[in-house]
């Protein structure tokens, strides 16, 4: 057993590293050509994709088995090398998916009006960066603004809501109907009564953050444990300090898990309400219109971005919760 | 806290609500009444705080307008332009993409359970594609099935499934591995093979997550349905008559098409809640 993960590893890396070098063989053979594809090269890369999805499992059940040994709790150092380690798989799966669609693509030889190579996405990006540096910045703009606005106005009505009980009985069942309203219904109208301009995707993204983070904030504020209160007032301490001392820390990650939720929310909100007009710049413009002329190059550019910013946007929110709320339980060893 | 003591508080929001309204769409729709009146539009009305109740294209509707259109947009609810046979057609697909997706997540979460290198080489993108704006593929995904020959509701099914997939996945592969060390342990003891596992113990304790996964993706499921219907040609939906809508600018129109599919939301979620109560009775005590 102690020598069997090292071997699978290996022969998985060879695996791996034998079908890239066909498929970039493949693609290089078909770089320039505009022939028809041929059975053959498309038989080849079926086999070898075949072989770079065994490799990766062999890489991936090697990395397991190397993770699940005992090891010597020598942790200094060696722990960035373990969670690189672990992540390998996973890398690799990404390579290898992306090299066999490239190569598939040209062997198929798919024009970009249907599916466009990576590389001739990559190579879009290069040549509209700074269109699309700027459909970033609208997009990002109409987000955090509308985050902010959303997540404070949805806090500071939870405050309220669990300060008044007739509040959280008449305020809080509209909020979960007023929540139901798909962002593409809600999108238009919004558009439609505040304008073009940023600022009526902001209000999109607002309102659609407003629900979720209320909702939580005020079920942290309010699911205190009753005996805590009772010690609480065991002490002799004024409703406000129950509220500094107990309830907001309470509240805290309830609060954090809506933020993280809604950073998604606020990009599919941005993107959606950019669907239904915009002044000309945005990622969600930009999707639509060059869809509408087919150029997926450029589509898929603004996709990567918008993914790229989500994930930025979630591990940003995720950090800060980390910074604020590392005393909980969940991020105990 | 019963339903009969929430009525009172919720009857007075809901009045504080509906006359906050009057103010909010006067200042809305005034400066653009006004202006319509400078210009010496022909209107049926004589001072612009007149008009704003009665404009051809309101900011904000007033709640007059909002009912006649109620009427002729609601009834008959078997016309093909009626908000009720349009979000029938979405439900349908909403909910057939659900089924997809359900089919393709429980696969998914089978292979992410039963092999740990599987699921170290993909957990993590299925992980990091929830934190992305997968919506963004939508209108792309239905124009490029549409070159394919795929066309009617089936592309806007599989996009809902699209959509609704991830979470399904991660919900279920949750669920499969949440039985308890001692139950397997337990199954064992009994002579029970990993299939029979599967079967009596690792399923059952993994339909409560699929019902949690289905509540998060049957909106968001409802959502790429309606776009890839606003972004291609479609006979019926939802998006397709909020587009059509939107081109036409009938604020109107917009507003009883967002209520209609509020409606269709909050019926597709109880939906949901409603098969949970009947296939996981024992849930009901929780």
């Amino acid at each position: 057993m102690a020598t069997k993960p090292l071997n699978v590893l290996l022969f998985g890396a060879a695996g791996v590293f034998i079908s890239l070098l066909g498929m970039i063989l493949i693609i290089a053979n078909h770089w320039n050509s505009s022939e028809p594809w041929s059975g053959l090269s498309v038989a080849l890369s079926c086999i070898l994709a075949f072989l770079g999805l065994c490799g990766v499992g062999g890489v991936s059940s090697g990395v397991v088995s190397l993770l699940n040994a005992p090891r010597v709790k020598d942790k200094t150092g060696f722990d960035l090398g373990l969670s690189i380690i672990s992540l390998l798989p996973a890398i690799l799966l990404a390579v290898v998916a992306v090299v066999l669609v490239e190569a598939l693509i040209h062997a198929f030889q798919i024009p970009v009006a249907q599916i466009p190579a990576p590389t001739a996405v990559i190579q879009k990006f290069l040549e509209s960066w700074q269109v699309l540096w700027r459909d970033t910045q609208t997009t990002l703009l109409e987000a955090s603004v509308g985050y902010l606005i959303g997540a404070s106005l949805g806090i500071f009505v939870a405050i309220l809501v669990s300060r008044y009980q007739f509040l959280n009985q008449g305020l809080m069942p509209y909020a979960t109907i007023f929540s139901s309203i798909p962002i593409v219904a809600l999108a238009p109208v919004i558009v439609k009564a505040a304008g073009l301009e940023w600022g009526s995707k902001a209000a999109v993204v607002a309102i659609t953050i407003f629900f979720p983070v209320l909702v939580n904030t005020a079920r942290g504020l309010l699911e205190v444990n009753p005996l805590t209160i009772d010690l609480m007032r065991s002490y002799a301490a004024d409703p406000r300090r129950v509220f500094m001392d107990l309830r907001i820390p309470n509240a805290l990650p309830y609060i954090f898990n809506a933020l993280k939720i809604s950073t998604t929310l606020a990009l599919i909100g941005a993107i959606v309400a950019e669907f239904f007009g915009s002044t000309g710049s945005g990622l969600g413009f930009r999707i639509l219109v060059e869809t509408g002329q087919a150029s997926f190059d450029s589509v898929w550019a603004a996709i990567n971005i918008a993914s790229f910013l989500g994930i930025i946007f979630y591990n940003l929110a995720a950090l800060l919760e980390r910074r604020v709320t590392g005393w909980h339980v969940s991020f105990r060893e | 806290m019963t339903r009969s003591s929430n009525f009172v508080p919720m009857l007075v929001v809901g009045i504080v609500l509906i006359v906050l309204y009057f103010p909010i769409m006067l200042l809305a729709n005034y400066p653009a009444a006004a202006r319509a009146l400078a210009r010496g539009a022909v209107l049926d009305c004589k001072t612009a705080l007149e008009c704003s109740f009665d404009m051809r294209s309101p900011i904000i509707p007033s709640p007059a307008q909002l009912l006649k259109g109620f009427s002729s947009l609601y009834f008959p609810p078997t016309s093909e332009t009626s908000v009720p046979y349009n979000a029938f057609f979405t439900g349908l697909e909403t909910l057939s993409g659900l089924l997809l997706a359900s089919v393709v997540g429980l696969g998914l979460a089978v292979l992410l359970v039963a092999s740990r290198a599987f699921e170290r080489a993909l957990l993590p993108w299925l992980v990091a594609s929830q934190t992305v704006p997968i919506i963004a593929i939508a209108p792309m995904l239905a124009v490029l099935l549409g070159q394919y020959g795929v066309e009617g509701w089936i592309p806007k099914a599989i996009i809902a499934a699209y959509i609704a997939f991830f979470p399904i996945a991660i919900g279920v592969s949750k669920g499969l591995r949440s039985p308890d060390p001692l139950q397997v342990d337990l199954m064992k003891t009994y002579n029970a093979g990993s299939l029979q596992t599967f079967s009596k113990l690792r399923f059952p304790s993994s339909i409560p997550y699929l019902f949690t996964a289905f509540k998060v993706s049957v909106t968001a499921a409802l959502i790429g349905a309606i776009i890839s219907e606003s972004a291609t040609i479609s006979g019926a939906g939802l998006g397709k008559m909020l587009s059509e809508n939107s081109r036409a600018s009938d604020a109107v129109g917009l507003w009883l098409v967002m209520i209609g599919s509020a409606i269709l939301g909050i019926l597709l979620v109880s939906i949901v809640g409603w098969l949970e109560r009947v296939v996981t009775p024992w849930q009901r005590n929780h």
